[in-house]
């Protein structure tokens, strides 16, 4: 199985190296897209086969949990696995997140990070694989 | 406090920096500032139990090798435009894992967007605030300055308990 990737934050840099950290991380990838907002992500998944969004949380235009909260309420993209790639350190933000089903991964990341949280959250493979 | 928070901030600093452009990174506090004229700035404003700046100063030769180590590519095919990016983003980064340990993970914060500062700014910010803090780092060949100016936690500063502001947290 190959996971097709949206990657959504307002910085061209972070969303190379969320690209480039995943495939180190290995993980059996797919595509990778990119947005630079939850608006253009929304368009994308309506657009692609996605079966991970990797999102910021503050972004332009539409951040991150308005990104997922509209995801939720979409039948054909709710169920849609959801990671939060962010420097927020709220407890309440982030326990806010996660009861929307989100995974929640804080910057900086490494591709150990990365590859344990995908694969806890899409309930594939063992944790202890990857990139050794 | 001054001391531990400057000890906190070049922690972060030093943590996010290793992580995200792979360069080490030691305390520098003996040489003057960085010349505003040399150097690239970028700051973040945040808003909460108190508010403040954060200045991410780096010296102007070191900020496409940085990029380059972020996006794992050589300096000299890094644009202008990236580095500016990844300016925003190292300063974005840094304030977003120093709050939670300045102020405590039950403190909200709204933190603006990055962006690219003037020369002066940091030194005009810190005039301005009630409280600033300053560090000073070497990095692997160039040096970068962290400026934090503070509104609303001078009591702290005096010795004094502010009881809308969470003790800071140092690790061990």
């Amino acid at each position: 199985m190959e996971i097709n990737v949206l990657v959504v934050d307002d910085s061209s840099v972070m969303r190379s190296m969320i690209g480039k950290t995943m495939q180190m991380s290995g993980l059996p990838l797919g595509n990778i897209y990119q947005a630079a907002n939850g608006q253009e992500g929304l368009e994308i998944l309506k657009q692609h086969w996605i079966d991970l969004v990797i999102v910021d949380i503050n972004m332009p235009v539409m951040n991150g949990e308005e990104m997922i909260d509209h995801m939720r309420s979409l039948p054909e993209l709710r169920d849609i696995h959801v990671v939060v790639i962010s420097t927020e350190g709220s407890d309440t933000r982030i326990e806010r997140l996660t009861h929307k089903g989100a995974a929640f991964i804080h910057k900086p990341f490494t591709p150990e990070s990365i590859r344990d949280t995908v694969k806890d959250i899409m309930r594939i493979g063992n944790a202890d694989e990857g990139t050794d | 406090m001054k001391e531990q928070t400057e000890r906190l901030l070049y922690e972060v600093a030093e943590d996010v920096l290793g992580k995200l452009t792979f360069v080490f990174s030691f305390p520098d506090d003996d040489r003057p500032p960085l010349d505003p004229d040399a150097a690239v700035s970028a700051s973040v404003s945040f808003d909460g139990p108190f508010s403040g700046t954060l200045f991410l100063t780096v010296t102007a030769p070191m900020l496409p090798e940085l990029t380059g180590n972020m996006l794992g590519v050589e300096e000299g095919e890094t644009t202008v435009e990236q580095q500016e990016d990844a300016l925003k983003e190292l300063i974005n980064v840094i304030c977003g894992n120093f709050l939670p340990r300045f102020a405590g993970k039950q403190a909200i914060f709204h933190v603006a967007p990055p962006r690219i500062a003037g020369g002066d700014e940091p030194a005009d910010a810190e005039t301005a605030a009630s409280a600033g803090y300053r560090v000073q780092l070497s990095l692997d060949e160039g040096a970068c300055d962290l400026h934090l100016t503070v509104r609303g936690i001078p009591s702290s500063e005096n010795g004094e308990d502010d009881p809308d502001v969470a003790p800071v947290r140092m690790n061990p």
